[in-house]
């Protein structure tokens, strides 16, 4: 009945950062379905609930209270489970050593947070339309930092 | 050569005095063979003259008893017959002297027994010719037979005891010949060994001189250099002592006692004496043997402290190695030195260190957080500024209109800000990842970044082949940007930016620029352009964090970006110098050391 849609999630603890990702899907014309979650914690214990549906996308905010990104990511890797989702780090940094840090521990893009809304919409767009199968398979450290 | 050493070695000087010993000897044994022999011959002397006055005596007596025995014959007097008897008994004593002076000489014995055979016949002529004018008295003419005969027998005796004394006077001759042969060979003889003796003993004379001479060098030699070893202990607060490992002997110079606030040799040398002055926290430092801290000969230096005297805690530091004396003895020659200042010097260098490097780390970080930090809400305030021009600018008056651009503006421009600032503290952070690059590949990049730039700005760009270096990667890639988008930025308004890039492999010596202590080879990279160019004047501050030379309304800019190469070069060892013209161009030159 439902038609094919994209499952995505945020983790951010900044509202105003969760408001401008969902207004941004908004106004994609892109059949996603988002949810957020303020932090770590909150993500980790829906992901691990066993009804869970498991998201298609999953953009990690890195600081984070209580348990930051980079935590959620090493959680993530170790559980066969969750195999199948692509996980984007979605950061106003943009420092070498977390660039290295994620893409050694499994992140598959990493997205500095553009700094106006018309940049994001096309960043968004681009990330939930990439064929992560082929992006994956030819991923390197110069193309994991997704150029805007 | 052989000759030479011989004469230098001690064998020398004791052949010397032996051949001496033996030449004085072989002296003393020939003196004395020769006053045995002149003894001699003086007796050999007084024996001939003995022989020869008891011939003449006996020869006196035969003719004393001959004039008796005539007078007796003419006058017939009996008294005339006394010196006759008288003689006859002479005669016999003499003779019989005479025999004995020449019993040990058989040519002599022999002419003696014809003298014997002629006194005889003589006296028996005399007794005959007695005897016979006793009995009747005597015819003139057989008288004067008897006297005829008598005179013959006589002038025999004569002769044969003038032949005697010959004889003896030619052995004494002979005998006087032979000591003179000998008496004139002896003293050329003696005088020779002398002289040979006098020149060895003159010889090492001269040795022992020339000895003598170099131990009084030697010996002032020594004492300069004592006497400079104790003023260096002093002037270099240090002491030396050494330990017979075998004996246990232990000596230690005079400064080892000043250093711990005594008076030199004013206690016995010995380990358990030192030792009383060690720190109680430090004793572990002489546990055991002194010959467990030695490694290899080597006494490995170890830092303890010390307790003077006048108890002031001093550090010493104590350093050896092992030896071997001429005895086979093992020694432990070693240092002691008072290395409290430099100890002192080291914790407080050491304590600041840590100080500065806490309060640049905090600056670091604090420069970074602050930058980091700031972009969150910048980054928010964009945004929301670009839905607001997005979704309301028209429902904007036109001076909310001018507002929102400002805005927009200032908003970009403390981005531009904040994003330099955390460039300049990455370039700053300690961490530095050198990788061995293709310098070409990092201008490519470089160009790649500024393409929008240089495709607005016609921009050309001439590059020689770039080295291959150990660099920062992305540290290099960002100088490249920076110097490349300066040129860019301060063109000249209507003609096209021009740049040269240019490499070249130098060392310090070709170079005015850098200092002349450093070995490194570098290379060499300049950027030249066609620009604005500056003052020369202000070549070196236009490195110096947001220092800028223009008006931020003409050009855009923190001042940051020059500060950020600066940075950078330096990461890599290098200089960065900049030369300037107005209205003709700048030149950048970039040393980059090779031994990064």
């Amino acid at each position: 009945m439902e038609k094919e849609y994209i499952h995505i999630i945020l983790a951010d603890d900044d509202e105003d950062d969760r408001l401008f990702f969902t207004d941004a899907f908004e106004e994609l014309k892109i059949n996603t379905k988002v949810n957020t979650f303020n932090d770590g914690v909150e993500l980790m214990d829906y992901l691990n609930h066993d009804d869970a549906i498991l998201p298609n996308v999953l953009f990690l905010d890195l600081n984070m209270p209580k348990k930051n990104g980079i935590e959620c990511l090493h959680e993530i890797k170790q559980n066969e489970k969750f195999n199948d989702i692509a996980i984007a780090i979605f950061s106003t940094s943009s420092s070498e050593e977390h660039i290295e840090e994620t893409f050694v521990s499994g992140a598959n893009i990493y997205i500095k947070k553009p700094s106006d809304f018309a940049t994001l919409k096309k960043v968004l767009s681009d990330v939930v339309t990439i064929n992560w199968q082929y992006h994956t398979s030819g991923l390197n450290k110069d193309n994991f930092l997704l150029r805007l | 050569m052989k000759l030479n050493t011989f004469y230098k070695s001690p064998v020398f000087l004791k052949s010397i005095f032996v051949v001496s010993i033996f030449a004085i000897f072989f002296i003393s044994a020939i003196t004395f063979k020769h006053i045995n022999l002149l003894n001699n011959s003086s007796k050999w002397v007084n024996h001939s003259y003995d022989v020869n006055l008891e011939l003449e005596r006996l020869f006196s007596y035969l003719k004393d008893s001959e004039t008796g025995q005539r007078g007796f014959l003419i006058t017939k007097d009996s008294t005339f017959l006394e010196p006759y008897i008288h003689a006859k008994k002479n005669i016999d004593h003499s003779f019989a002297l005479v025999k004995s002076y020449t019993k040990d000489n058989p040519a002599q014995e022999e002419n003696l027994r014809k003298l014997e055979f002629y006194i005889s016949k003589r006296q028996n002529y005399l007794s005959l010719s007695l005897h016979l004018s006793l009995k009747k008295p005597l015819s003139d003419k057989t008288l004067k037979e008897k006297l005829i005969i008598g005179k013959e027998t006589m002038d025999s005796v004569r002769s044969q005891i003038n032949q005697m004394i010959l004889f003896e006077k030619k052995t004494l001759k002979a005998r006087e010949l032979r000591y003179k042969d000998t008496i004139k060979v002896t003293p050329v003889f003696i005088y020779i060994t002398l002289l040979i003796t006098l020149l060895l003993i003159s010889v090492s004379y001269i040795r022992i001189t020339k000895d003598l001479d170099k131990m009084q060098l030697a010996n002032n030699r020594l004492t300069v250099l004592n006497e400079s070893s104790n003023l260096a202990e002093i002037v270099g607060s240090f002491g030396s002592w050494q330990l017979n490992l075998d004996t246990k002997e232990v000596v230690f110079s005079d400064n080892v006692y000043q250093l711990l606030g005594c008076k030199p040799q004013s206690f016995i040398a010995n380990r358990e004496n030192f030792i009383k002055f060690v720190h109680p926290e430090d004793l572990s430092f002489f546990e055991g043997e002194p010959t467990d801290r030695i490694e290899n000969d080597n006494l490995a230096p170890y830092t303890y402290r010390i307790i003077r005297k006048d108890n002031q805690l001093r550090y010493f530091r104590n350093t050896g190695r092992i030896v071997i004396n001429r005895s086979d003895n093992k020694i432990l020659i070693g240092t002691t030195s008072d290395v409290t200042e430099e100890v002192l010097a080291s914790l407080s260098l050491e304590q600041q260190n840590i100080e500065l490097e806490a309060s640049n780390k905090e600056l670091l970080a604090f420069n970074y957080v602050a930058s980091h930090d700031l972009q969150e809400p910048l980054r928010k305030i964009q945004t929301f500024v670009s839905r607001l021009s997005d979704k309301e600018y028209q429902n904007l008056t036109d001076n909310g209109k001018d507002y929102m651009d400002r805005i927009n503006s200032s908003v970009e421009r403390m981005r531009i800000l904040i994003d330099d600032l955390l460039q300049y503290s990455r370039a700053t952070k300690t961490e530095k990842a050198f990788e061995t690059i293709n310098l070409n590949d990092l201008l490519e990049n470089a160009k790649f970044d500024l393409a929008q730039s240089i495709e607005e700005k016609k921009a050309v760009i001439h590059s020689e082949t770039l080295p291959t270096m150990t660099v920062i990667p992305f540290q290099i890639q960002q100088l490249f940007v920076n110097l490349i988008g300066n040129s860019l930025k301060y063109s000249k308004e209507n003609v096209a930016p021009e740049i040269k890039i240019s490499f070249e492999r130098v060392t310090a010596q070709d170079e005015d620029l850098i200092p002349k202590n450093t070995k490194d080879k570098f290379s060499k990279i300049t950027f030249e352009d066609n620009g604005i160019g500056f003052e020369q004047e202000y070549a070196e501050k236009i490195f110096i964090l947001f220092n800028r030379l223009h008006n931020k309304n003409e050009y855009v800019g923190t001042g940051i970006g020059l500060a950020i190469c600066k940075k950078i070069v330096e990461n890599h060892k290098g200089f960065i110098f900049a030369k300037g013209e107005p209205n003709e161009g700048a030149v950048f030159t970039i040393y980059l050391s090779e031994n990064c």
